[in-house]
C-alpha cells in the first residue's frame, strides 16, 4: 500500500503538540495564547465564543514541532455541550486563573473535574498558570495557596503576566517547558500522513493522535 | 488614440447607465418602503420583502423605522431608562461588563473615546434591563454583539425594546440555561452542506472539524466576526425578516462558497477549523443572501431535522428534540406542501433550473423567494395559531 505521491514531494514531517487552555472568563487565556504565538500582548481582545485556535512552530533539540493552542471560552454555559469536541486528542492541559480574582482560583476544581470527564486526568501533562502578575498590588491569590493546590493535583505552578512577563516567567518559557516535557513523554501525532508500516514503527504505543490520520 | 478614447467613453457610458440604473432602483425602493410604512395598517409583508431583497433596508434611518415593524414592537411604549440600582447585586453584571469592555471593535473606528464610553454604558444597561425583565433568559457571551448592533442603529431605549422581543423569539434557543438547543441548531449545518455538496460534506466529516467554527456566527448573527458594520446591518435586515433558522443557512452558504479553499486545506480538525473561522471580509453578501434563501426553500428545516438529530453525539432526550423540532417545523411544513402542490408546469421549470444551476441548488425567482421567506418569518413571529391563514394570504394575495 503506497500513499499517492504529492506533487512537490512530501513536506518534512512535523510533530504536532495539541494543548487546550481553560479557565474562567477574563483570566487572560486569549492574551496568553496570543502572547505566545504572536510574541506580544494584544491591544484589543474580545470575548472568546466557542474555541479559537492559534499555532506556532518551535524547534526543540533540532526538531521542528508545531504547538497548537486551543483557546476556549470561559463562560460556564459553553463548557458542557460546546467545547467537548475539542478535548479530543489533547496532549496537555493548561489551567489558567487570575491572581487578582479569587473566584477564578476557586473555580479550578470544577475545571479539573471537567477535564477528568473528558478523560484528561493525571496521565497527561497539566500545568497551572496564575496570570496578571503585573497587578501585584491587587493580588488575591497568594503564591503559597496556589502552590499548595498545585501540589495536591501534582501540577507545576507558574505565575506570569501576559502583559508584562518578568524575566524568569516568560510566557514563552512556560509553554516551551511543557513542550520539552511532552517531546519525550508520549508519541505525538504527525502532521503528514505516513505509510501504515512506518506509523507502527514510529508510534509503538497507541497514541491519541492515531485516529486523526487522514 | 481615438480607439482608446472611444472605448474609455464607452466604458464611461456603461458605468453611467449602471449608476443611473442603481440610483433609480434605489429611489424606487425607498419610495416603496415609505409607502408600506405609511399604509394603514402598515404593510409588514412588503417591508419583509424589502428587507430581504437586494440592498436590504438601505440606510440606518430607514432601519430604525422598519425594524420595529418587523419585530411588531410598539415604539410609543418603550421601557424607561434604568437607574443605578439595576447593577446592584446583579448576577450578570460582571460578565456583561467584561464582555462590553472588550467590545471596542464593534464601534466605529473614528468615534471619540468619550462618545464610545457613553454607548458602552448604555449597552450594559440595555442588556441588563432585558435580562432583569425576563428571568427565563440567560446571558451568553456574544449576546452583547447583537445588542450593540441595535444600539448603534436605533438608540438605547428602542434597542432595549427590540432586543427584548428578539430575545424571546429569534434568540430564544440561545438563551436557555444550557446550550443544548444551540447545539441542536448547529447540527443543521452539515445536513444543509451535504444536500448541496456531498463531497465537501465528506471532507469536513473526515477532518472531524465539528461545527463550533460557526457558533459565533450563529449566536451573534455574524456581528462578532464581520468588521464592516454595513455588512452586519444588511444581514440583520435579512435575518429579522426571516425564519429564526436562517442564520444557519447563511452559515452553510458561506462554507459552500469557500468550497475550493476548504478542499485544498489539509484534512484535519485544526486546519479546517482555522480556515473556516477566519471569515473573509469581502464576501458577495447579496449573492449569498439570495442563495441562503434558495437553500431554505429547497431544503426546509423540517426536511433536515431528522438528519440534524442524527448528528447529535450526546444523548439529549428524545422528547426534548421532538418538541424542538416540532416547534421549528410548522411554517416549513406548509411551505413544502405548498411547493409540492405547485402546478406541474411551474415545477418542471424548477427542475430545469436545478439541472442548470450549481449542483443541487435551484434558484427561485426573487419574488417567489421573498414571498416564501417573508411568510415563514411572519408565521414564526405571530405564533402558532395565526400563521396558517396569514401564510395563505401572503402567498396568494
Ligand atoms: N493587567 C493585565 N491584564 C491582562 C493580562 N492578561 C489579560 N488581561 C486583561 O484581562 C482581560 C481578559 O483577557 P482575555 O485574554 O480576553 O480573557 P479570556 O480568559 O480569554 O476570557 P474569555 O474569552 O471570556 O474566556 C482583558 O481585558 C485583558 O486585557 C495580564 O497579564 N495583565
Ligand atoms: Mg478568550
Amino acid at each position: 500500500m503506497a500513499s499517492a505521491p504529492l506533487p512537490l514531494g512530501p513536506p518534512p514531517r512535523c510533530r504536532i503538540l495539541k494543548m487546550i487552555v481553560i479557565g474562567d472568563s477574563g483570566v487572560g487565556k486569549t492574551c496568553l495564547t496570543f502572547r505566545f504565538c504572536a510574541g506580544k500582548f494584544p491591544n484589543k481582545t474580545e470575548a472568546t465564543i466557542g474555541v479559537d485556535f492559534r499555532e506556532k512552530t518551535v524547534e526543540i533539540d533540532g526538531e521542528k514541532i508545531k504547538i497548537q493552542l486551543w483557546d476556549t471560552a470561559g463562560q460556564e454555559r459553553f463548557r458542557k455541550s460546546m467545547v467537548q469536541h475539542y478535548y479530543r486528542n489533547v496532549h496537555a492541559v493548561v489551567f489558567v486563573y487570575d491572581i487578582t480574582n479569587m473566584a477564578t482560583f476557586q473555580s479550578l476544581p470544577a475545571w479539573i473535574e471537567e477535564c477528568k470527564q473528558h478523560s484528561l486526568g493525571g496521565e497527561i501533562p497539566r500545568i497551572l498558570v496564575g496570570n496578571k502578575c503585573d497587578l501585584k498590588d491587587a493580588t488575591q491569590v497568594r503564591t503559597d495557596l496556589a502552590q499548595k493546590f498545585a501540589d495536591t493535583h501534582s501540577m507545576p505552578l507558574f505565575e506570569t503576566s501576559a502583559k508584562n512577563p518578568g524575566d524568569n516567567d516568560h510566557v514563552e518559557a512556560i509553554f516551551m517547558t511543557l513542550a520539552h516535557k511532552l517531546k519525550n513523554h508520549k508519541p505525538m501525532m504527525l502532521s503528514q500522513p505516513l505509510l501504515d508500516e512506518n506509523k507502527v514503527q514510529l508510534d509503538p504505543e497507541p497514541s491519541p493522535g492515531v485516529e486523526c490520520y487522514c | 488614440g481615438t480607439l482608446q478614447d472611444n472605448s474609455t467613453l464607452l466604458q464611461f457610458k456603461f458605468f453611467y447607465i449602471l449608476k443611473l440604473d442603481y440610483e433609480s432602483k434605489r429611489k424606487r425602493k425607498v419610495a416603496e418602503i415609505q409607502h408600506a410604512l405609511n399604509s394603514s395598517p402598515v404593510d409588514v409583508a412588503a417591508l419583509r420583502r424589502m428587507a430581504i431583497s437586494e440592498g436590504g433596508l438601505l440606510t440606518d434611518e430607514i432601519r430604525s423605522k422598519v425594524w420595529p415593524k418587523l419585530l411588531n414592537v410598539n415604539t410609543d411604549d418603550l421601557p424607561p431608562k434604568p437607574g443605578p440600582e439595576l447593577r446592584e447585586n446583579n448576577k450578570d453584571y460582571q460578565q456583561v461588563l467584561l464582555d462590553v469592555q472588550r467590545s471596542l471593535r464593534r464601534f466605529p473606528p473614528r468615534m471619540p473615546d468619550a462618545e464610545r464610553e457613553v454607548l458602552q454604558e448604555q449597552l450594559i444597561d440595555s442588556i441588563l434591563v432585558v435580562l432583569k425583565r425576563n428571568p427565563q433568559l440567560h446571558y451568553y457571551q456574544g449576546y452583547h454583539d447583537i445588542v450593540v448592533t441595535f444600539l448603534l442603529v436605533v438608540g438605547e431605549r428602542m434597542a432595549t425594546a427590540l432586543v427584548e422581543k428578539l430575545s424571546t423569539h429569534h434568540l430564544r434557543d440561545f438563551m436557555d440555561p444550557t446550550m443544548d438547543n444551540t447545539k441542536h441548531i448547529l447540527n443543521y449545518l452539515m445536513p444543509i452542506i451535504e444536500s448541496v455538496n456531498p463531497e465537501l460534506h465528506d471532507f469536513m466529516q473526515r477532518a472531524e472539524v465539528g461545527t463550533i467554527f460557526a457558533l459565533s456566527w450563529l449566536i451573534t448573527w455574524f456581528g462578532h466576526v464581520l468588521s464592516d458594520f454595513r455588512h452586519v446591518v444588511r444581514l440583520y435586515d435579512f435575518f429579522l425578516a426571516c425564519h429564526p433558522l436562517m442564520p444557519i443557512y447563511f452559515a452553510a452558504v458561506i462554507v459552500l462558497y469557500r468550497e475550493h479553499q476548504v478542499l485544498e486545506s489539509e484534512c484535519d480538525m485544526a486546519s479546517v477549523h482555522h480556515l473556516l473561522s477566519q471569515i473573509p471580509q469581502d464576501l458577495p453578501y447579496e449573492t449569498l443572501i439570495s442563495r441562503a434563501g434558495d437553500l431554505f426553500v429547497q431544503f426546509p428545516p423540517s426536511e433536515l431535522s431528522k438528519e440534524a438529530i442524527q448528528q447529535e453525539n450526546t444523548a439529549v432526550s428524545t422528547f426534548k428534540d421532538f418538541e424542538l423540532v416540532s416547534a421549528q417545523q410548522r411554517p416549513d411544513a406548509v411551505l413544502r406542501r405548498r411547493l409540492r402542490e405547485q402546478p406541474q408546469r411551474e415545477r418542471r421549470s424548477n427542475i430545469t433550473a436545478a439541472r442548470t444551476g450549481t449542483r443541487r441548488l435551484m434558484k427561485l425567482a426573487v419574488m417567489g423567494l421573498t414571498v416564501a421567506l417573508g411568510a415563514a418569518a411572519f408565521a414564526v413571529a405571530n405564533g402558532a395559531l395565526e400563521w396558517a391563514a396569514k401564510f395563505e394570504l401572503q402567498l396568494f394575495p
